[in-house]
C-alpha cells in the first residue's frame, strides 16, 4: 500500500460528480407493500396460532378432565376462525393496480371494517367464554368444594340453579360487565398485539398525504 | 418530497449521503434503498433543523441514523438481510463507483464496527474532532486515538488483501 488512507479517499472522490445520485422512486410503493404484506403475514399467522392454540386447549382441559370445555373453547373459536379467514381474504383482493396511496387507504378501510366485524363477534366471544369457565368451576371436584364452604360460611336458604342466590347475582354481574367491556377488552388486545404496525401504518398514510399536499 | 426542496437542499449534499450508504450497504439494490430512505427523512425532519450546525452536519447525522437504524432492522431478521450479507466477491459495485482504489477502501470500511465506520467516513471528510463528537453523540476527547487505532486497521486490511492478491 502506497498511498495514505486520505489520499486514497481524496483522489477516489476529485471527480465529486460522478457520484450520480439515485433516483427518488417507487420508494412509497414498496414501503407500503412492505406495510401491507407484513400485517398480511402477522394476520394469517394469528389464524394459524388460534387453530393451533384451540387444539392445544383441547388436549389440555382433556387432560385435566374438563374435556367438554375444550370442545367448548374450540367451537367458540371456530367461527372466529372462519371470520379471519374470510376477512384475510378480503384483503388479499384489493386491487393493486391502483397507486399506493389509494391502496393504502383501501387496505386501512378494510383493516377498520375488519376490526368491527371481529369487534361484534368477540362482544359474543367473551360472555360465552365466561359462561363456558364458570359452568366447569361450578360442576368440577374444587368447585363444589368452594361452594359447600362459601354456603357454610355465608348460609342462605335462597338458592337458583343449585347456587346460593349471591353466587348468581356476582357471576350475572360479572357476564354484564364482561359483555359492556369486551369490545374495549378486543380493542386493548389488539393493541397490544398490532398497535405498532397500525400507528406506521398512520404515519405511512399521514406523510403520503402531505407529500401529495406538498407544492411541487 | 418538493422538487424544489430536493434539488436545492438535498442534491448539492448528494455526495455526503451517497458515501455514507455506500459504506452501510453491499448491493446497488439496498444502496438505492438507504439513500432513498435517507433523503426522505432529512425531508421529514427538515422542521427541526434549529440551525445550530450546519446544514451539511445535519445531513450527517440523518444518514448516519438511517443507515445505522436500518441495518440494525436488517440484523433482526428482515428478510432483506440476505443481500447485507453476501460475500464480497459477488456484490456489484460497479454502479455505484468506478475506482478500484475507493472500492478496495470502502470494503476494508466495511470490515469496521457501525460506529468506526461513521468516525473514519467522517474524518475523511475532513470534518473537525468536535464535529464527529457532535455528530456521533460522544465528546471529542478520544476522537483523535480512535482515529489513530481504525487507519491502522484499514491500512493492515488493505495490505493484507494485496498480498493475497498478488
Amino acid at each position: 500500500m502506497t498511498k495514505s488512507i486520505e489520499t486514497m479517499w481524496k483522489q477516489g472522490f476529485i471527480n465529486e460528480p460522478h457520484l450520480t445520485a439515485p433516483k427518488i422512486n417507487n420508494l412509497y410503493n414498496r414501503k407500503s407493500q412492505n406495510m401491507v404484506d407484513k400485517l398480511q403475514h402477522m394476520f394469517a399467522i394469528n389464524i394459524k396460532a388460534i387453530v393451533v392454540g384451540s387444539i392445544i386447549m383441547l388436549l389440555m382441559m382433556s387432560l385435566i378432565g374438563a374435556p367438554w370445555l375444550g370442545l367448548y373453547i374450540c367451537v367458540l373459536l371456530a367461527p372466529l376462525v372462519m371470520i379471519a379467514k374470510k376477512e384475510l381474504n378480503k384483503s388479499y383482493r384489493l386491487s393493486k393496480g391502483q397507486s399506493s396511496y389509494d391502496y393504502l387507504i383501501n387496505f386501512d378501510h378494510w383493516l377498520q371494517s375488519s376490526i368491527a366485524n371481529y369487534a361484534r363477534y368477540y362482544k359474543v366471544f367473551y360472555p360465552m367464554f365466561f359462561i363456558g369457565m364458570a359452568t366447569q368451576a361450578i360442576i368440577s371436584n374444587a368447585g363444589g368444594k368452594l361452594i359447600s364452604l362459601l354456603v357454610q360460611t355465608l348460609p342462605t336458604n335462597i338458592m337458583l340453579f343449585g347456587l346460593p342466590y349471591y353466587l348468581v347475582l356476582a357471576l350475572i354481574c360479572l357476564l354484564l360487565v364482561i359483555t359492556k367491556y369486551a369490545e374495549a377488552f378486543y380493542r386493548w388486545d389488539l393493541n397490544l398485539i398490532y398497535g405498532q404496525q397500525f400507528k406506521k401504518l398512520k404515519e405511512l398514510i399521514t406523510d403520503m398525504e402531505e407529500l401529495r399536499n406538498e407544492p411541487q | 418530497m418538493g422538487s424544489d426542496f430536493y434539488l436545492q437542499s438535498i442534491l448539492p449534499y448528494a455526495g455526503i449521503i451517497i458515501k455514507i450508504c455506500r459504506a452501510y450497504t453491499n448491493n446497488q439494490e439496498n444502496f438505492e434503498d438507504y439513500y432513498q430512505e435517507v433523503c426522505l427523512q432529512i425531508w421529514r425532519s427538515r422542521n427541526n433543523f434549529n440551525q445550530e450546525s450546519d446544514w451539511s452536519t445535519w445531513i450527517y447525522r440523518i444518514a448516519l441514523n438511517v443507515c445505522l437504524t436500518q441495518l440494525k432492522r436488517r440484523k433482526k431478521g428482515d428478510k432483506q438481510l440476505v443481500s447485507d450479507v453476501l460475500p464480497e466477491e459477488v456484490i456489484d459495485d460497479s454502479k455505484v463507483f468506478v475506482s478500484d482504489e475507493i472500492n478496495q477502501l470502502y470494503n476494508a470500511i466495511k470490515h469496521l464496527s457501525e460506529i468506526d465506520r461513521a468516525v473514519i467516513l467522517l474524518y475523511l471528510e475532513e470534518k473537525s474532532y468536535a464535529e464527529i463528537a457532535d455528530i456521533i453523540g460522544t465528546n471529542s476527547n478520544n476522537i483523535g486515538v480512535r482515529i489513530k487505532r481504525i487507519k491502522s486497521r484499514l491500512s493492515n486490511y488493505i495490505q493484507q488483501k494485496e498480498c493475497s492478491d498478488d
